[in-house]
């Protein structure tokens, strides 16, 4: 357990003498930072860190630093945690002295890519050898991020868990029920960034500030503690009549707890209800037995309260708790999925396209060639059926004449390995930048372009030589299976279609990026238009006979 | 008493429509009065999708029912199903007033109150709150806990929950008609009333009615309802599944099902064959009928798995087993399938004995909307007794305030 100083709060009620200092690393700690600083909820010295020159010059914080500036040369890490983790430690005095002298840090940063995951576990070592407090609010990346990231992010997570004294972390996953479906994307990614810079305001108060009933560290740590925990944070604040339930309302309306339903398994929750010098016994009472309600008797509540004047005529009330992945994911699971997991179907492919300009196409295109696969795999009955169901589906077509036509265009010109890195690192980043966010079920292009145009621009001059590199790339890769193999395989109801046969490798190598989808609508056939049925990840309306199918072909 | 009061249940299903029109006499008794069915149209898993076309269909079967009982329905109870339909058990625990020792009916309303008032999301509806017992002082299994004495009153509720606007618009369907919904049941539960007797929901029974798009199941255990929900999936996945395997169009696969299907397809030769003939008789084509069963049997299979999945905690105390009804439940060898899944003694059942047309409570089919007038039969036993003159007096302020709107 860590020691925690009583005597400052103590000795001063009016400001905290504890300085604080937040870090945001990598693209999703520096939204994040953004908005605090936008916001000017908490009282704190701002720190932004990342590889990429370019976001950190967008950056609004006070304090930047540039990591590893001879190493990456102000380029993105590219989604290694190697090279952010390198980078980190070429700019750790830098680090030292811009996070020195405070008391608790805040270390706010999105998992799963190359600069967040490698140098947070760094930036935490330096922080805790400062005698600070440490605090990380981490985010973890979206499972249609793919295995990968997820791993690296864990990984991430495994080296922080010892150089930090209390782990916030939040499940991207989640966050996609934070926004209306038909708010705009910005909206999406500012609410996902306001919650996480409301919970860092939440942990700082809760801990700053002294205390009728007092909440202390342990507390805090106490509440997190669930091996492989993640935090279920809500948070409410309101005025006028009523205020109190209608503050913890608010609380529980978090998509984090699930209108509550959540705390339902917690062992332990933080409650901690802040309010002005107007704030009564009677108050504090309704809103506790109202939270009785939703937790179980067992739940051991960690209660505090605390008199702010700041707060003036309001009241908050700030619910921090912890609760196993794999619990998590099964009452997810149970609950809303009808709401979460459709909206990832429809939304991420032209999501993907629409911001990763270039290298998308190929990701968008993919999942095509699938119906197309099951058709000659299961059309044993009538030929002329597939055709119909090609036809349907122009883009394939086009989509094939795209693939090959720059093979030429590639070989004439020659492009310089750099620029293939370069490439590379672009994609990830763009991707990454998005993937920190929130499924957007209408991913309009338009909305999407502000919050990644300046590093597009940036990237223009070799924009072009950029697709032909992937394309070509692509293509080299595929080149054994074009000549239709599997048509001679399955000859007699296979469908005349030779690019469905090209396209099948595509399918397995990047079978992460497409693992998220589900039944596609050709499948579906009189259940088209229905809400779909899942279970396990199955579209059920999907023949049984066709997944199994399916699944016996892996 | 020999009071007996007529009600009508409906049923909007995937497959089918179906009204009863039943008598539910003091004494306990149903007597069937007539029953009207229609094939339905414009619905999928279990939800409308198209207003006009149901009721089309819902007008064809009123009619049908109406003529041979000679009765003029007016207002109905409405099944309702679809996969949006949640279940979960609350507790609220009310502690009495230090003074009071002995627990009244405020007590109990109190604990109920608490109890009921879980977070659903928003868009939700409380369909049912079922009291499964009330503990006293922890001492459980208390059916009527009022007089006795106790310090803390806990009251169990089973809560079914649904779509707000799927419900809704059900309703909004048949008020179109017109037709007055006098209460909405989740059709599970109406069926087990028919189809469970006492001893099986006190031994613990799972009850799966299978229809046309869903398979809604409910689970008793030791007399009180332990589960309940909806799956997705019914006769009508099986007939998909046919009609895409083997190329052919809905209603052909349909016919192939009822006339053909089965879930067996061990000891089916791998040479029998079986004629596929289109509408006007002509042959499409010849198939495996191993092929065919082996396809019903995937599905079948997968839909009373996913039940298993749902209920997984309860099902290792269900001494009398599993009861299937339903349309689906006349698949053949689907018994065989159940007792593979479940591993406990499957029974395919239909409607307890009534009287009246006999032929329907005999179908599984019938069991849910023959449910629906013992659903209504066991509500009205347990409204208190009105005298005529009150109910007089309340129908008329019922019109009043229609007048004055």
């Amino acid at each position: 357990m860590v020691e925690y100083h009583r005597n400052p709060t103590t000795e001063l009620t009016t400001s905290s003498p504890l300085k604080t200092c937040i870090v945001g690393i990598g693209g999703a700690g520096g939204s994040v930072l953004d908005r605090i600083t936008m916001d000017r909820a908490v009282d704190a010295t701002l720190v932004t860190m990342h590889t990429d020159i370019r976001v950190l010059s967008h950056s609004m914080s006070p304090v930047k630093i540039q990591l590893g500036v001879e190493l990456m040369r102000g380029v993105g890490a590219g989604g290694d945690p190697e090279l952010g983790r390198e980078a980190a430690m070429y700019s750790r005095e830098q680090i030292r002295n811009a996070i020195q002298g405070h008391d608790i840090i805040f270390i706010c940063v999105g998992l799963g890519g190359g600069t967040g995951s490698g140098a947070a576990p760094i930036v935490a070592e330096i922080a805790k050898s400062t005698g600070a407090l440490v605090f990380l609010t981490a985010t973890m990346p979206f499972s249609f991020e793919g295995k990968r990231r997820l791993t690296q992010a864990e990984d991430s997570l495994k080296q922080l868990e010892n150089r930090t004294d209390a782990l916030i972390l939040f499940e991207n996953n989640r966050m996609g029920e934070l926004t209306l479906p038909k708010d705009g994307i910005q909206k999406a990614f500012v609410q996902a960034d306001q919650l996480i810079a409301q919970s860092l305001r939440a942990v700082s108060t809760i801990i700053t500030t002294p205390g009728l009933v007092k909440l202390g560290l342990d507390d805090l740590t106490s509440a997190l503690s669930t091996s492989n925990g993640r935090c279920l944070f809500g948070f409410g604040e309101a005025r006028g009549q009523n205020r109190g339930s209608e503050a913890l309302k608010r609380a529980l309306k978090s998509p984090l707890i699930d209108q509550g339903r959540l705390l339902h398994q917690t062992k332990t929750l933080l409650v901690h209800i802040a309010g002005g010098d107007s704030l009564t016994l009677v108050e504090v009472d309704s809103i506790m037995k109202q939270l009785g309600k939703n937790v179980p008797d067992q739940t051991h509540i960690l209660f505090g309260v605390a008199v702010d004047p700041k707060l003036g005529e309001s009241i908050s009330v700030t619910l921090i708790s912890s609760l196993g992945l794999t619990q998590l994911n099964t009452l997810a699971a149970a609950a809303p999925p009808s709401e979460m997991l459709p909206l990832k179907e429809r939304s991420m492919p032209s999501m993907l396209s629409a911001v990763a300009a270039k290298p998308a196409p190929q990701l968008k295109h993919v999942p095509a060639a699938e119906p197309m696969d099951m058709l000659f795999g299961n059309d044993q009955f009538s030929q002329p059926e597939p055709q119909a169901a090609v036809v349907e589906q122009p883009d394939m077509f086009e989509q094939e004449s795209f693939t090959s036509e720059p093979e030429p265009v590639v070989n004439a010109e020659e492009i310089p390995f750099e620029e293939e890195i370069f490439e590379e690192v672009a994609e990830t980043e763009v991707t990454e930048q998005v993937s920190h966010q929130i499924p957007e079920p209408e991913p309009e292009p338009e909305t999407v372009k502000p919050i990644v145009r300046p590093r597009i621009k940036d990237f223009i001059p070799t924009s072009t030589a950029r697709s032909t590199t992937h394309l070509t790339s692509v293509v080299a890769r595929t080149p054994t299976p074009k000549p239709t193999p599997t048509v001679e395989e399955e000859a007699p109801f296979a469908p005349p279609l030779n690019s469905v046969a090209a396209k099948k490798p595509l399918v397995s190598t990047q079978e992460e990026q497409i693992a998220f989808r589900f039944g596609v609508d050709d499948d579906r056939g009189r259940f088209k238009n229905t809400e779909p049925a899942l279970a396990g990840g199955e579209d059920l309306d999907v023949p049984t006979w066709m997944r199994l199918k399916r699944k016996l072909k892996k | 008493m020999a009071k007996s009061t007529i009600y009508a249940g409906l049923e909007i299903g995937t497959s089918k429509i179906c009204v009863v029109i039943g008598e539910a006499k003091r004494d306990g008794t149903i007597k069937i009065l007539g029953v009207g069915t229609a094939p339905s149209r414009g619905v999928r898993k279990g939800e409308i999708i198209d207003f006009a076309k149901v009721q089309t269909c819902l007008n064809d079967a009123l009619v049908r029912a109406e003529e041979p009982s000679d009765v003029m329905i007016r207002t109905v109870f409405l099944g309702v199903s679809g996969g949006h339909i949640e279940s979960m058990n609350s507790r609220g625990a009310y502690r009495l007033p230090e003074d009071q020792s002995e627990i009244t009916e405020d007590d109990v309303e109190e604990a109920k109150e608490i109890a009921r008032n879980i977070p659903i999301s928003q868009d939700n509806v409380f369909l049912h709150s079922v009291t499964r017992q009330y503990i006293v002082d922890g001492q459980e299994a208390v059916r009527n806990p009022i007089g006795r004495e106790g310090r803390i009153l806990e009251a169990d509720y089973h809560i079914i929950h649904g779509l707000r606007g799927r419900v809704q618009n059900a309703v909004k369907c048949v008020r179109e008609i017109p037709l007055e919904v006098e209460d909405v049941v989740f059709t599970a539960i109406a069926a087990a009333q028919v189809v469970l007797n006492r001893d099986a929901k006190a031994q613990g029974s799972l009850m799966i009615d299978i229809g046309g798009g869903t398979a809604d199941y409910v689970l008793y255990e030791d007399g009180m309802i332990a589960a309940s929900g909806c799956v997705p999936l019914g006769g009508d996945h099986i007939t998909q599944d046919i009609a895409m395997a083997l190329q052919i169009p809905h209603h052909r696969a349909e016919d192939v099902k009822v006339t053909e299907g089965s879930c067996l397809f061990d000891d089916i030769p791998p040479d029998e064959m079986l004629r596929i003939e289109d509408d006007n008789g002509f042959v499409l084509g010849e198939i495996e009928r191993a092929f065919l069963n082996e396809v019903i049997y995937l599905r079948t299979r997968e839909i009373l798995e996913q039940v298993k999945v749902r209920c997984q905690e309860h099902i290792g105390r269900l001494a009398a087993g599993v009861y299937l009804t339903g349309g689906t439940s006349l698949m053949k060898g689907i018994d065989v399938v159940a007792q593979d899944v479940f591993e406990r003694k499957v029974t395919r059942a239909g409607s307890a004995p009534v009287s009246g047309v006999t032929a329907t409570f005999e179908n599984p089919q019938f069991s849910a909307p023959i449910g629906l007038i013992r659903y209504a039969q066991i509500l009205d036993q347990e409204k208190p007794f009105m005298s005529p003159l009150k109910r007089l007096g309340r129908k008329m302020a019922d019109l009043l305030s229609v007048i004055l709107l």
